[in-house]
């Protein structure tokens, strides 16, 4: 005796049928992602194949964040910290010169304030700025390496020597990525386009240092509190200042976490001083020494900001003075 | 319904039964000849040390050549022959932790690796052995960075890690390095051990030098030990007592380590540091990378652990410069 009826005992066995299918399927499409180490979803040649003046060697890589130490071990954790989800990494030799070449690494850190982020941290201080990248992209040659960021995604270009040739090979990978690997309008970093007008721009002597942008996503300047901070360099005359700033959901937190920056650096062995110029003063913003160089904090509307490790207290209010002034008419 | 039961029933029946007649309480057993070399460090790693003598414990000399500096740095402690006799079977740590080529600075510089090897056979060492279980893929790394061809030039046999090369170990009074698979193998016959380090930053632990260098011992996911670096750099250089440590601040890595990637984040610092002291040598090193001392908490926590002393200036450094 059957204790379902035939229909039932049909519909019972298609069921089972298709979860088997639909398993299967998942299975196979697990492998055909796993297979796919290769980089032409980047627009790079896969292996053995030339991609400009190179000829790509070996196998392409690929580490998530469980194996990320095996290949930058100790620097790993910065890039965990700031929201890493994947590294492909690819060799590539020199046409001309087998013994000339460089390896790329292609980190994907989910959006474009990540991978900024970490652009922005290790940007080496004798860069130059890579000027045709495009909008809202971001580059530089440092010696034999070129850093990218593009989208989501933060991109390094090691060389194996100090080239020219290899360097200049490079920068054409750099704009094929720059291509292929466009920012939208959604990787728009809008928060610097709240620093005060650049130097250079409409002749200007005083402003932002282009290209001095950071961002530290969170624990700036050591406090936990101080989270999406931008700084950049703010140049008056033969001084340059850092000065940074975090827009927060509303006034009320921006206060609340200008007060805490404030308080860290008190406890941590800050001295009060006074502050000189009027236009703070009627601010609120507060000046402190901290073992020998000075460190301001203001809230204004809804911006946490100030000024951190300058060596020159007139030179800090200065820059404090042209910030707050542009976050207000942000504000407005 | 009953039938099919039954069916699910004897499959699970006769899974059971299958994984039952595989299991194996005990685990692999080490093969013949890895039972030797675990019998060795049942209770951790030799001391490879040499007897101490004040006064030659830390030498400092400036040039840009490495080969003569490290010549130097070991002939101001007394010489190789301090350290090597006839017939010692020698091993030798660098750093071959990256797949980079050695002008980024992140591994031990190749001719640091040939001057010393030659050193070795010069007092008739036996043998000589360059190695690292290096944390990227090791034919990469050691092919890479030049170190596999400088040694293999100068005479000296390189050593890939293999899985039954590690052996787990317990430091006696550790709270981190406990039944941890260290690579040991290469040790097993050896009665010299000089660890070669670059100088460099870290991102985690400020600076990477001769103590950081014994990382490359641990095995198994040993990025869990990210979270308390400074205490297991501690611990390492409690476990492990070598017959010398060379510093090569020829080129420091100031920025971005411990990996680098650009020129940039080097700068010229021309120094050699040789050691018995790997406390003395690294809190020499911290000023090349313009810290203090009391900017790495590892070594007040080796010293108090009695691996060395900070104060490296009461140890009378020898100084020298070659041109």
């Amino acid at each position: 005796m059957h204790l379902l009826s035939g229909r039932a005992r049909t519909l019972e066995s298609t069921v089972g049928v298709l979860i088997l299918l639909i398993l299967v399927a998942t299975a196979v499409g697990i492998y055909f992602i796993q297979r796919d180490f290769n980089m032409t979803r980047f627009g790079i040649a896969s292996q053995e194949e030339s991609q400009g003046d190179f000829t790509s060697v070996g196998k392409a890589e690929t580490y998530n964040n469980d194996n990320l130490y095996e290949k930058i071990d100790g620097k790993a954790p910065m890039y965990q910290e700031a929201g890493f989800v994947k590294l492909d990494t690819q060799r590539f030799a020199a046409k001309s010169n087998s013994e000339l070449g460089f390896e790329l690494y292609i980190y994907d850190m989910n959006n474009a304030k990540n991978a900024f982020s970490v652009y922005s941290r290790q940007k080496r201080a004798d860069a130059t700025d890579l000027n045709d990248m495009g909008a809202s992209a971001f580059g530089y040659v440092a010696g034999n390496a070129i850093c990218i960021s593009l989208g989501k995604n933060y991109i390094e270009m090691i060389g194996s020597a100090e080239s020219n040739e290899l360097v200049d090979g490079m920068k054409g990978i750099a704009k094929d990525l720059s291509v292929k690997l466009k920012p939208t309008d959604k990787d728009k970093i809008v928060e610097l386009g709240y620093f005060p007008a650049a130097c250079g721009e409409q002749g200007r002597t005083e402003g932002t240092v282009a290209g001095s942008w950071k961002l530290q996503i969170d624990n700036a300047f050591g406090f936990d509190g101080l989270t999406n901070a931008y700084s950049a360099l703010y140049k008056s005359g033969d001084k340059a200042v850092t000065i940074f700033l975090s827009r927060r959901k509303n006034a009320d937190e921006a206060k609340t976490i200008a007060k805490s920056y404030y308080d860290f650096l008190i406890t941590n062995g800050a001295k009060v001083l006074t502050v000189d110029s009027e236009i703070l003063k009627s601010s609120g913003a507060s000046v402190v020494d901290f073992y020998g160089s000075f460190e301001m904090v203001f809230s204004t509307g809804v911006f946490v900001g100030g000024i951190h490790e300058a060596d020159n207290k007139r030179a800090a209010e200065k820059g404090a003075e042209v910030l707050i002034g542009r976050l207000k008419e942000i504000n407005d | 319904m009953l039938i099919r039961g039954a069916k699910a029933a004897a499959s699970i029946a006769a899974a059971v039964g299958v994984a039952r007649w595989l299991y194996d309480p005990k685990g692999p057993q080490a093969k013949k000849e890895e039972v030797n070399f675990l019998g060795t460090f049942a209770k951790g790693l030799p001391d490879f040390s040499v007897p101490r003598k004040d006064g030659q414990v830390i030498s400092i000399i400036k040039g840009q050549d490495r080969a003569k500096t490290v010549s130097k740095a070991i002939e101001l402690l007394g010489g190789i022959e301090r350290f090597i006799s006839p017939g010692d079977v020698v091993v030798i740590k660098p750093n071959v932790g990256f797949a980079t080529p050695s002008i980024l600075g992140a591994t031990t510089h190749p001719d640091v690796i040939t001057a010393v090897v030659k050193l070795c056979y010069e007092k008739k060492a036996s043998k000589v052995i360059v190695t690292d279980n290096s944390i990227n893929d090791p034919a990469s790394c050691f092919t890479i960075s030049g170190i596999s061809k400088a040694a293999s030039a100068a005479g000296a046999q390189v050593v890939m890690p293999k899985d039954s090369y590690f052996s787990p170990l317990t430091l006696e009074g550790g709270s981190l390095i406990k039944d941890w698979p260290v690579y040991c193998a290469p040790f097993a016959k050896a009665n010299k051990l000089i660890g070669i380090a670059p100088l460099k930053n870290h991102h985690r632990s400020a600076a990477s030098m001769t103590m950081k260098n014994w990382y490359g011992l641990l095995g198994g996911r040993r990025n869990v030990f990210h979270q308390d670096i400074n205490n297991i750099i501690a611990e390492l250089a409690m476990l492990v007592k070598p017959t010398l440590v060379i510093l090569d601040g020829t080129v420091t890595m100031m920025t971005n380590g411990p990996t680098g990637g650009s020129v940039s984040d080097l700068k010229k610092t021309n120094t050699m540091i040789a050691s018995c002291d790997m406390v003395a040598a690294d809190a020499f090193g911290s000023s090349l990378l313009n810290l203090k001392p009391a900017d790495l908490p590892y070594l007040s926590i080796a010293e108090k652990a009695g691996v060395g002393t900070v104060d490296y200036e009461s140890l009378k450094p020898l100084r020298a410069e070659v041109t």
